[in-house]
């Protein structure tokens, strides 16, 4: 918690200060422009796949699904630490997320907006993608309920909706803040609408709080469902390497190990950058890191026990896929995701490494890439042989693949640069209360 | 003309590795494709639309009378194509005046209603927007009329000179109303010669008839009893009754240099260089002879099976062996007393003139031929590399090419003509028994097109000279009935016309083996020329059906390759892929290796028809051209070949990498030691452990059973599917992505040791699940069940997600990854099957179990108040096959052929463990091994 | 009596602990038009202030119950009743099938009404109120603490009021003009 005595006042001052008096530096414009070429290249990339159709990706027979399903769970699940930060732990009254719970938020809402653009983007007609959708359709034509991908149209869309409301509704005293604090008026008048008059009522704050409260326990179990869905998509398939029951926990420590990843990756240089180490302390390093390998040995124990499955079962085409990843063409997707998601967290076990920067950013740079690894493993590996060796084949992205992919990433950073930018990323009101109280018990 | 494609040498080497598969960014393909739709479209000059053609000249509808037309129902007219000299009998859809698919026609001897991968293609090469549209004067447009003015003074110094310097060169002709014309030319024109050049079907040195229901041992020495050629149907439906007999099951011995269809299905098969083949056959006539005892224990248990069935086995050699092994053929059929019971020699093809290729260089190059009549055929392209035809041609004066395509040929002459589609225009044709059929056309010209019946009574200056009065003359002269006009209409009806003539049961006189004694395996590698399973001699280059249809065994399509066996490989440092130099005599052609499991060692065998320049815009460019290695002495190589590796990594557009069935046995065989019931076992859970109870079904409940005893592995099918169901070509670039659209496809597999393999084969359409894994997963519900428990596809309603096809465990749905169908070219409009819609891109598309033949079915029975009788539905694959192979019908009703044949204990399903309950099964295959052979 | 031109009397403490003893005070001479402004959540402030049930948790219920039963109700409609048709030979009512959506819908309805209903219930958006108008509100609303008594209580007099404000101890007692 903060070192240096603070009270409301300077609290308020230092974190509305990040937005509102801190002069834009040339660094914010390099970054932004950076990942916004990302954004330029994502719009080429989806002009000439909606132009050609999903052939200009490497899918085929029999590897239907390629990039477009990895990215799409790779940021589906880093779409999780935001909420499971916010809620869980706050229902959990784990003060110290305090600090990082609207970063965090953001981060889910922009990654799953990522995350959101390839269901669309991969349907071969995505211009009818509103077929999935429940409407009152004149040939009386509804989805068809028993599909996974229906369970994810819901499981995505209820997330998001859910995380933004929570997301907002976390942001209102501060962007009353933003408003008192704001010195212009027409920044006045865009924070103003945005903080839809708050004023601080005790009546208002305490009815606030509760619905806070309601909307945590709601995010918990949803947090919990909506990676659990997602791997739906694959244990409900037959094909080996997806047809498993262990997917939904083992999908869901996943999503929370590599969402913790990528907030250590954004937090320790935005920290750095915004000189917030008094607020975002070792503390907070120490305890994601802690998460980060609670979760990655779930993630191990996934591995391992589908690997023992596919031996105890004494199922060949499942014995057959498991010595396939490891040995077959995708031998490298393997190796790579066992030595990111395994073997490297564990250094996290040493204190001193979880509570140094450097290391640190890059264990978490390491474990984005093994998770992405892991998808392509799960989506690619499996299907490139399943049951008829007669239908067997390859797979490779092809420079669209790449370009998409990429080009959600320069979406996400410019996202969030945009977000540090214009709203505080730290909570105030939170921050107050806790200081006053805190400060107190001092 | 088209740039080529890149030839399968020349691409850069790719590896898995690499990160950007060829064609990653579709520029390369997008080109290719872009100009092969353009060069379609813009080469449409007759605006003919979509409207009815009806012939002039009266034609005879096989079931109504066309003037009794109903707009949506077709028609059905009996014609006949003749194919390598050897009359097809076929039943052609017409639908408004459009051909739409071809069948063989029931009635016909020799077809039997079944047909071949090119009798199904012909239909596209009939609407090939790439044929030729005008006669054309070096190379540029020019009328008839013109050519009348040149031609007319032509003959006149013909008569004067007696047609002296006037050459005919023609291929195989099975209308014998054509060899009459001929003959007639050359009496007008005594000094006239005629030539015959055929690279795909050359003289059989002993044209022979064989009967394989009668035999019970049977042994093919390179023959390929079941492949391209006249008799294939018969044979195959023969071999299919003899396997599938309850006691004497027939047991078939193949000895053979690459593997054919033949070898595929032998009990017992041997792999043997060209050499080693004849020396092979010598011996085994020796050993019979003097009774010694055989070098190997394998030919000696051969011998004894042999003489175990005298009279009821035959031994037939091979299209492409050396008159020596076709006399050691002949004289153990003599030993063994099956001349006239197993088999029949016929006498040496009278209809052939002596003069071949060679006497017409040699002509052309002293300067001793004035004008030369092409009629069909592609000399300059497809002549052996030592007979320099396209540089003599020069020293002719006036120079005639009359063929379906502007191709090498047509180039270098002085005048092309465009030849009339068999479709077109009136004929007739002889088939392999000798009986006799009238083609008749089902579609006006497209193009100002003539048949050769047309242009050859032009030079006799004949009066008429239409093709319905040309054959109903000719044949109005041979059959002298008082009643001519029944005898027309019946004929010209059925399709059929005069009986089969009595083969002569004569045995030739020994052929004049020239004493090609059997020269000891030499120790370099022996070339072997083989025409392509598919495009031939290059003839069919521009058929994209056959082009794309994946090639026996290999599975290769758009390319042809080195084929060399593993251990060959191994002792010449190459691998699969690798790109060779591969050199004969003194020519070398750049081509990459395809180590194929049960070629035979210390040989290598190349496929001709690739490496054309002028094929069109979908032939040009592709492969490798093998005649530059042969040579008229060795038309089908020799000893002396080399190979040098150049380069690697060649990507193969094949549309089946794996080879193995690697410890699954998706086929299942029954021989001795592994009886029916323990081969069809069914790991099938029980019923009771489903959560779901069963769905219901009140008849009819179409399914399908394929007997892999009978399927010869041609993927007649697959082409028949293509043509029924409106299905695209994708292209070379795709299908080396793996984006190839058969909605059936024949699997291969090897089977055992690498080195000697068994080859096995399996068919494999939609299941049509009643368990569907498909349909659960697709969330707009674009793939359901109806209510006689076909899986069907909704294209309209799919959006493309594609989880049905991951989902499939079979990996029979093909989607369309980009926009697959031209709907640029007019033409092609007019050869789609009106009730089967053109799936766009985007769309998920599979075996429907042909669901317009069923509802077609349907509204019939309603009509008549009756239920579908067993057999009224057949799809275009039951149709099609050769061997009667695939059945189809209403599982519920216990009357019908399918239900029978499921209860067969050979009867099981693929991958039935996993509980999807598929409506399509398989008959495990009958194997008759010889239990003194290991 | 009504005092018009006026909406109330505003206490201004640094203390959260004062403005609570103040509100205390405040429903004990009997105000109850009393409403306090705090930088932060001061827990038991509106307890003191007399409201002690938010009505949230009821609204979060009422409307997960519609999500969730109208969710199942739609899937079963469309499946078995409006739509019925052999998919991948499954029984038309395919209950398990059915539960992920349910669950789903069932949250984000629930999710959505606590918010609304929360908003419904402290009359938000307004962007303005007349509190804004005490001096210096903007400035120290993030660090100081504001108790009201409002003009239209019925015990409210210029006054006393002020007086009894001022008993409290506060900063500054302001006069919100209305």
């Amino acid at each position: 918690m903060p070192t240096t005595v603070q009270t409301c006042e300077t609290l308020s001052e230092r974190l509305s200060a990040v937005v509102l008096k801190r002069p834009t530096k040339l660094g914010w414009f390099t970054c932004i422009a950076i990942s916004f070429t990302g954004v330029l290249m994502l719009n080429v990339a989806i002009s000439w796949l909606l132009l050609r159709g999903v052939g200009v990706w490497g899918i085929n027979e029999p590897v239907a699904w390629g990039f477009a399903i990895v990215n799409f769970v790779w940021w589906i699940g880093i779409g999780h630490a935001g909420t499971f930060i916010s809620a869980i732990l706050l229902l959990l009254h784990q003060h110290w997320r305090t600090s990082i719970n609207r970063f965090t938020e953001a981060m889910t809402l922009f990654a799953v907006a990522c995350a959101a653009l390839f269901p669309l983007l991969h349907l071969g007609r995505p211009w009818v993608f509103y077929f999935l959708v429940p409407y009152p359709d004149t040939m009386r034509l509804w989805p068809q309920w028993r599909s996974p991908l229906v369970w994810d149209v819901f499981a995505v869309s209820t997330y998001f909706t859910v995380s933004l409301v929570y997301w907002y509704i976390g942001l209102v005293p501060d962007l009353a803040t933003m408003r008192d604090r704001a010195t212009r008026r027409w920044i006045k008048v865009i924070y103003g609408i945005g903080a839809l008059g708050w004023r601080g009522s005790a009546k208002h704050w305490a009815r606030y709080e509760m619905a806070y409260l309601l909307l945590a326990g709601l995010a918990t179990p949803l947090v919990l469902s909506v990676h659990s869905v997602v791997s739906l998509d694959f244990s409900v398939a037959i094909l080996p390497g997806w047809h498993s029951t262990i997917f939904p926990p083992y999908f869901v420590a996943g999503a929370i190990f590599s969402g913790f990843a990528m907030v250590l990756t954004l937090l320790i240089p935005f920290r750095k950058i915004y000189k917030l180490e008094d607020v975002i302390s070792e503390r907070h390093l120490d305890l994601a890191s802690k998460v980060m390998l609670a979760t990655g040995l779930m993630v191990a124990l996934g591995y391992a026990s589908e690997s023992w499955m596919a031996w105890y079962s004494d199922e060949p085409n499942e014995e057959f896929l498991a010595l396939n990843r490891m040995l077959g063409p995708y031998w490298p997707v393997w190796w790579t995701t066992m030595t990111c998601n395994v073997l490297v967290p564990q250094l996290l076990w040493w204190r001193r490494i979880r509570i140094s920067p450097l290391p640190l950013f890059i264990i978490s740079l390491l474990v984005n890439v093994g998770m992405w690894a892991e998808r392509y493993m799960i989506v690619v590996v499996s299907l490139h042989r399943d049951f008829l060796p007669s239908s067997w084949g390859k797979f490779h992205g092809t420079v669209w693949d790449w370009a998409t992919f990429a080009g959600t990433i320069g979406l996400f950073f410019t996202l969030m640069f945009l977000f540090v930018r214009l709203l505080p990323m730290i909570p105030i009101a939170e921050l107050r209360k806790q200081t006053v109280e805190e400060g107190k018990e001092v | 003309m088209s740039d080529p494609l890149p030839p399968a040498n020349s691409e850069a080497p790719l590896r898995d590795e690499d990160e950007f598969a060829p064609g990653a960014a579709e520029w390369p393909e997008d080109l290719s494709r872009r100009r092969f739709l353009q060069i379609m479209a813009a080469s449409f000059a007759l605006a003919g639309g979509a409207c009815t053609r009806l012939p002039h000249g009266e034609i005879l509808p096989y079931i109504r009378q066309p003037e009794l037309l109903i707009p949506g129902k077709p028609l059905y007219f009996a014609t006949a194509m003749d194919f390598g000299g050897v009359g097809h009998g076929l039943l052609v859809r017409s639908n408004e005046g459009r051909p739409t698919k071809i069948e063989g026609n029931p009635d016909h001897p020799t077809s039997l209603g079944r047909s071949s991968v090119h009798a199904q293609a012909a239909l596209l090469t009939l609407y090939d927007p790439a044929r030729s549209h005008a006669a054309m004067k070096l190379g540029h447009p020019e009328t008839w009329e013109g050519l009348l003015g040149e031609l007319l003074p032509e003959i006149e110094k013909w008569k004067e000179s007696a047609g002296a310097g006037v050459h005919l060169l023609t291929q195989r002709i099975a209308s014998p109303t054509l060899v009459a014309q001929i003959q007639q030319f050359l009496k007008k024109f005594p000094k006239a010669q005629w030539h015959f050049h055929d690279a795909a079907f050359p003289r059989s040195p002993m044209p022979v008839t064989v009967h394989l229901e009668q035999a019970r041992v049977v042994l093919s020495l390179d023959a390929e009893l079941f492949g391209y050629g006249g008799a294939n149907v018969p044979n195959a439906l023969a071999f299919a009754k003899a396997r599938r007999r309850d006691e004497n099951i027939s047991r078939l011995y193949a000895v053979e240099v690459t593997p054919t269809f033949t070898g595929a299905m032998a009990d017992h098969r041997r792999a043997l260089s060209p050499s080693a083949l004849v020396k092979f056959a010598q011996d085994l006539v020796v050993t019979l002879r003097d009774g010694s005892k055989s070098s190997d224990n394998w030919s000696a248990a051969l011998l004894r099976d042999l003489q175990k069935h005298k009279g009821q086995c035959v031994v037939v050699a091979g299209e492409f062996q050396p008159p020596s092994v076709h006399e050691a053929a002949r004289q153990i059929n003599e030993a063994l007393g099956n001349i006239g019971k197993t088999i029949d020699y016929l006498p040496a093809e009278a209809s052939l003139p002596p003069s071949g290729l060679p006497e017409l260089v040699t002509a052309m190059q002293r300067g001793e031929v004035d004008t030369l009549l092409i009629f069909g055929g592609n000399p300059a392209y497809d002549s052996p590399v030592d007979l320099p035809f396209g540089e003599a041609l020069a020293r002719v004066p006036f120079s005639v090419h009359h063929g379906l395509y502007p191709n090498e040929t047509a180039q270098v002459c002085r005048w092309h003509l465009p030849e009339s589609h068999f479709l077109e225009t009136w004929s007739d044709v002889r088939a392999s028994d000798g009986s006799e059929s009238i083609a008749q056309p089902l579609i006006e010209p497209l193009y100002p097109s003539k048949s050769a019946h047309e242009l050859i009574a032009v030079l006799l200056e004949q009066v008429p000279t239409t093709g319905y009065d040309i054959i109903r003359g000719a044949w109005e002269q041979r059959h002298k009935t008082d009643n001519f006009e029944n005898f027309w209409r019946k004929s010209v009806h059925d399709g059929v016309a005069a009986l089969p003539m009595p083969p002569s049961a004569k045995a030739p006189e020994p052929a004049a083996a020239p004493a090609a004694k059997a020269e000891v395996e030499s120790k370099s590698l022996e070339l072997v020329i083989r025409p392509d399973a598919h495009v031939l001699d290059g003839r069919f280059a521009e058929n994209a059906w056959l082009q794309e249809l994946p090639k026996p065994l290999t599975q290769l399509t758009w390319e042809n390759a080195a084929l060399i066996a593993p251990q060959t490989a191994k002792a010449n440092h190459l691998e699969h892929g690798d790109v060779v130099e591969l050199r004969y005599r003194d020519h070398a052609i750049r081509v990459p290796v395809w180590v194929l499991p049960g070629q035979a060692e210390g040989c290598v065998t190349v496929h001709l028809g690739y490496g054309r320049t002028y094929a069109g815009p979908v032939g040009s460019g592709l492969g490798s051209n093998a005649f530059t290695l042969q040579t008229s002495d060795a038309p089908w190589g020799g000893p002396g070949a080399e190979m040098h590796k150049i380069g690697d990594g060649h990507r193969f557009s094949t549309t089946q990498s794996e080879r193995s069935m690697e410890d699954r046995d998706p086929v299942r065989l029954v021989t001795a030691d592994k009886p029916a019931v323990e081969v069809a076992r069914e790991d099938l859970p029980e019923t009771t452990e489903t959560l779901y109870p069963k769905w219901k079904y009140t008849g009819p409940a179409w399914g399908m059973v394929i007997d892999l005893s009978a399927c010869i592995g041609c993927s007649a099918c697959t082409i028949a599917c293509q043509a029924e169901n409106n299905i695209p070509v994708v292209g070379r670039e795709q299908v080396l992505r793996r984006r190839e659209m058969h909605w059936i496809r024949v699997d291969r597999y090897f089977d055992g040791d690498n080195n000697a393999p068994r080859l096995l084969h399996q068919p494999v359409p939609c299941m049509h699940c009643e368990n569907a894994p498909c349909e659960l997963v697709c969330p707009v519900g674009a793939t359901v069940h109806d209510h006689e428990g076909l899986n069907v596809m909704v294209y309209n309603r799919c959006v493309g997600t594609r989880y049905c096809s991951n989902n499939c465990p079979y990996k029979v749905r093909r989607f369309n990854f980009l926009k697959f169908n031209d709907d640029h070219s007019e033409t092609l409009k007019l050869m789609r099957n009106p009730n089967v819609s053109v799936r766009m891109r985007g769309v998920m598309e599979k075996c429907t179990y042909c669901l317009q033949r069923i509802s077609a079915a349907r509204i019939d029975a309603e009509k008549e108040k009756r239920k579908i009788r067993d057999g009224e539905v057949i799809p275009a694959c039951a149709q099609a096959c050769p061997a009667d192979a695939i059945v189809f019908g209403d599982i519920l009703d216990p009357a019908s052929r399918v239900a029978a044949m499921k209860k067969s204990a050979r009867n099981y399903s693929l991958l039935g463990e996993l509980n999807t309950r598929p409506r399509t099964t398989y008959l495990a295959r009958m194997q008759n091994p010889n239990p003194e052979i290991g | 009596m009504k005092v018009n031109g006026v909406y109330g009397l505003i206490a201004e403490f640094e203390e959260p602990s004062q403005v609570l003893a103040a509100a205390r005070e405040a429903r004990a001479a009997g105000y109850r038009r009393v409403d306090a402004y705090t930088p932060y959540l001061v827990e038991d402030l509106a307890e003191e202030l007399g409201m002690h049930n938010t009505g949230v948790p009821v609204i979060t219920l009422i409307c997960g119950i519609i999500g969730g039963v109208g969710g199942y109700g739609m899937e079963y409609f469309a499946a078995a009743i409006h739509y019925p048709i052999n998919v991948g030979g499954r029984p038309l009512h395919s209950w398990p099938a059915f539960i992920p959506i349910t669950f789903e819908l069932t949250v984000l309805f629930a999710a959505l009404g606590t918010v609304i209903g929360m908003l419904i219930l402290n009359g938000l958006p307004r962007p303005h109120h007349p509190v804004f108008e005490t001096p210096f509100f903007e400035q120290r609303n993030q660090s100081h603490f504001y108790l009201c008594i409002e003009a239209k209580d019925p015990l409210f007099d210029r006054t006393t009021t002020q007086e009894f404000l001022l008993k409290q101890k506060p900063a500054h007692v302001w006069e919100v003009p209305a």
